[in-house]
């Protein structure tokens, strides 16, 4: 199934809807979103991945370019994911570094 | 199954991953375990993609078998690319850092050998052989 990522930006919270398999071939649109995503200088990045099917390392190395880029204090959200995926982000210690929730929570997240 | 053979070249992946899908469902292995298998094939055909073929300057096809035994399942990638052995890649330090630490990447080969029950590597006539192996009925 395709990958497609599409994105939206309010109140400095900066929002990636991710659908689809995320393998090596589509890392670069996720690259890219991210990159267009950290030149609004969001104080947290959202990303939705209820839709999100397949992960491979390559969205991995993303995350890690994702929170370099943004910067220490810009907390990554990550919402909904699918228990594979998930499996993979506690394989590799991404828990510790990301917020992971069931669902969107606005009252904390958009409570900056 | 009959064996499926594309080209070395990333949009190559998802054939191959559907490929593992179905013989994953043809051996009865459940999600959880079909999609660790299919996760360990991609990241080693995205290995042999990106530098066996193409950072090597060489072209060429994977070849991708699945062979259903009583106990287990088998997938075998075979490609003619340069020979790399992913059991001689140190086990990465980085899994305890936060992300700010870390270095990008190095995780593809560690995902796919966890991922496994049984990871075999060979290298005959030319040909590297990535052999990945799942029981059938869990532990």
């Amino acid at each position: 199934m395709a990958f497609t990522v599409t994105s939206d930006e309010k109140n400095g919270i900066a929002r990636l809807t991710l659908v689809g398999e995320l393998d090596a071939s589509a890392a670069n649109d996720f690259r890219t979103a991210i990159e267009e995503a950290a030149g609004l200088r969001p104080k947290r990045l959202v990303l939705m991945m209820g839709g999100l099917t397949f992960m491979a390392s390559a969205g991995l190395r993303t995350l890690v370019f994702a929170k370099q880029k943004m910067g220490a204090n810009v907390d990554i959200y990550v919402i909904a994911v699918q228990e594979p995926v998930r499996e993979t982000l506690e394989m590799t210690g991404f828990q510790h570094s990301v917020i992971m929730l069931d669902a969107y929570d606005a009252a904390e997240i958009e409570d900056l | 199954m009959d064996p499926l053979t594309v080209p070395g070249t990333l949009s190559s992946l998802e054939p191959i991953r559907e490929y593992v899908r179905a013989a994953a469902a043809l051996s009865g292995l459940d999600r959880r375990r079909g999609y660790r298998l299919e996760l360990a094939v991609d990241e080693i055909a995205t290995n042999i993609i990106n530098y066996g073929y193409q950072r090597a300057g060489k072209t060429g096809n994977v070849e991708v078998r699945a062979e259903i035994h009583p106990d287990v399942l088998t997938v075998i990638l075979e490609d003619t690319a340069v020979p790399f052995d992913p059991l001689r890649v140190e086990r990465p330090d980085q899994i305890d850092l936060p992300l700010t630490d870390r270095p990008v990447g190095g995780l593809g080969v560690f995902l796919a050998l966890e991922s496994v029950d049984e990871f075999r590597y060979e290298y005959v006539d030319g040909h590297n052989r990535n052999i990945m192996v799942m029981k059938r009925m869990a532990a």
